[in-house]
């Protein structure tokens, strides 16, 4: 079994702050598990305005003998977003998915660090709850980082899957005062790059910067990248990001079917 | 269901439009390509080619502009990895050729006519998203009827030629490409638009201008189609803005042999078979027991 369309039925759709909401979609279950890091295309159906679907990384899965449950954590950006939030209980929505290549978690050294920004934290819970099961012995440290105390999200459900837990926000008026790469940056002495993976989800300017960080050392770092996207399938070339290719030329690969997971150190930023 | 084209026989009118089909393998997981009239794979050129720096795409309303820029692996990779593939299908498949100049097309044509599995050749003169080739050959006649005796001279396979909207005169151009020996006449493509982000006033795609395509430009489409069919006698392709069966018949009924979905696909994988579907339930309901019975029965 591999991705497909399925109609979903919204069992829950709650604002968890401000401006990101909670949704959760049963749909049959036929649907195939997926991987931390992959994520699905959501659409109302019929609806020609927003016209595209819109990617959302699955936060969470579950499921029953009878139907699935798929979690998505998400922000209001858009119009899209904006009328997700708007969908009530038992609303309809057409779910493509699981699409996208997850995480690695094959390859897991005994030091887990993860860093979050903003709604990143929502495909990096979904690896830490399977990294939690698959690598019980590996020391895992979680950095999240939020613009301010009102906006931290699913910062309680990290919490509850991992002791180690940093916590900053740019304003300082939640935890320590400062971007998570920095605070990171400050503990990087503690890692060893031969035994530590390190994961990351955030803005662009956050994975920017720790490339910044990370390009002088030995460190890699697997991070799940977003992008705007029509098809989700690899068949537009719309969602596309510069890539060191293997004899180091420029390539353009596509977010959806060769990401959203990316080794830090082909991403080429400017 | 079955059409001709000419010599180009489909199972049925409904084809994908390229460049947004992927080569067929994407969508294989969600179509059972069996089923589709024909399939057209994203254009190809000589050289693989790298395609224009993000941002590429921008949801507008009833449609999308993009500007990808013909990203694609190249014609002999597509011949020795993606064609394999097709070649399994009972489905017609139509290679979209794009080039840089006639050398290009002559070169692209030719190693498409030598590889086994290739039912037609897509000429794209329509492209407004390169800087060479691509749309400048569609949008004057003389130039756009070399192209295509360049290519008709390289190949035996029945010729599509594919239009660009951005003309003042539609028909024009397709009378000076039928006059140069094309099989079959396609269109359109995107119609050239833009889009301003107000928080940067920037331009929302990095190429500044991009392509509009799905549903805001049917009647574009239509009246083009309209045109095209009154001045040419060779079959003509209707594509732009087809969601449903009734947007294809709308096409079939003004004279179209067949149409192409394309932005369709992207947010309902299941768009050809369900137009396919549709097409059927719609004959079926007006008791019309062949599809050509309703191509061209426009009354005005």
């Amino acid at each position: 079994m591999a991705a497909n369309i399925y109609i979903g039925e919204i069992s829950e759709n709650e604002a968890v702050q401000d401006n990101c909401f909670l949704m959760k979609i049963k749909v049959a279950p036929s649907f195939q598990n997926p991987l931390p890091g992959q994520f699905v295309m959501i659409r109302i159906a019929g609806l020609n305005d927003p016209f595209l679907s819109r990617p959302i990384s699955i936060y969470s899965f579950s499921r029953n003998e009878n139907y699935c449950v798929i979690e998505l954590l998400y922000q209001v950006v858009g119009k899209g977003t904006r009328i997700m939030a708007g969908l009530i209980e038992d609303s309809q929505v057409e779910i493509n998915g699981p699409l996208g290549n997850g995480f690695d978690t094959l390859s897991v050294k005994e030091n887990i660090v993860m860093i979050a920004g903003g709604i990143g934290i929502a495909p990096l819970s979904m690896l830490t709850e399977n990294l939690r099961r698959t690598h019980p012995l590996s020391n895992m440290m979680i950095y999240n980082g939020f613009q301010n105390a009102s906006a931290v999200v699913g910062l309680d459900n990290m919490r509850r899957l991992c002791r180690n837990i940093s916590v900053c926000t740019d304003d300082g008026t939640m935890g320590e005062k400062g971007f998570v790469t920095q605070i990171f940056q400050k503990d990087i002495k503690q890692y060893v790059p031969e035994n530590t993976s390190i994961y990351a989800c955030g803005p662009g300017a956050m994975l920017k910067s720790l490339a910044k960080i990370l390009n002088k050392s030995k460190f890699s770092a697997q991070v799940s990248l977003e992008e705007r996207m029509a098809c989700g399938v690899g068949a537009c070339m719309g969602c596309a990001v510069a890539i060191r290719d293997k004899d180091c030329t420029l390539a353009f690969k596509r977010v959806c079917a060769d990401g959203p997971v990316f080794n830090l150190r082909d991403i080429i930023w400017e | 269901m079955a059409v001709k084209l000419g010599r180009l026989k489909l199972n049925n009118p409904v084809m994908t439009a390229s460049g947004t089909f992927g080569y067929g393998e994407e969508y294989a997981g969600y179509v059972d390509l069996n089923r589709l009239g024909a399939v057209v794979v994203k254009g190809l050129s000589l050289k693989p080619r790298l395609g224009n720096p993000p941002p590429r795409i921008m949801e507008t309303t009833g449609g999308m502009l993009n500007s990808i820029g013909l990203q694609n692996i190249g014609v002999e990779a597509f011949i020795e990895e993606k064609l394999p593939f097709l070649r399994k299908y009972d489905t017609a498949v139509i290679a979209n050729i794009y080039g840089e100049t006639y050398d290009e097309f002559k070169k692209v044509a030719k190693k498409l006519s030598l590889a086994k599995g290739v039912h037609a050749l897509e000429v794209n003169i329509s492209c407004p998203n390169v800087k060479k080739g691509g749309a400048s050959f569609g949008t004057d006649p003389k130039i756009a009827a070399r192209v295509t005796r360049t290519v008709k001279d390289e190949t035996g396979l029945p010729v599509i030629v594919k239009l660009t909207p951005n003309v003042t005169d539609i028909a024009q151009i397709a009378e000076s490409v039928e006059k140069a020996g094309a099989d079959i006449i396609s269109l359109i493509n995107t119609l050239t638009g833009m889009s301003v982000d107000l928080n940067t006033r920037c331009p929302h795609l990095k190429n500044i201008t991009g392509g509009l395509s799905g549903p805001a430009i049917k009647p574009v489409a239509l009246r083009m189609v309209w045109q095209v069919i009154q001045r040419v006698s060779v079959p003509v392709i209707g594509i732009g803005g087809i969601m449903t069966a009734e947007d294809a018949l709308e096409f079939l009924v003004l004279g179209a042999k067949a149409v192409e979905i394309g932005t369709a696909n992207f947010v309902n994988p299941h768009a050809t078979l369900d137009v396919i579907e549709g097409i059927k339930n719609y004959l079926a309901d007006h008791k019309i027991k062949d599809i050509n019975d309703i191509i061209g029965t426009f009354r005005n």
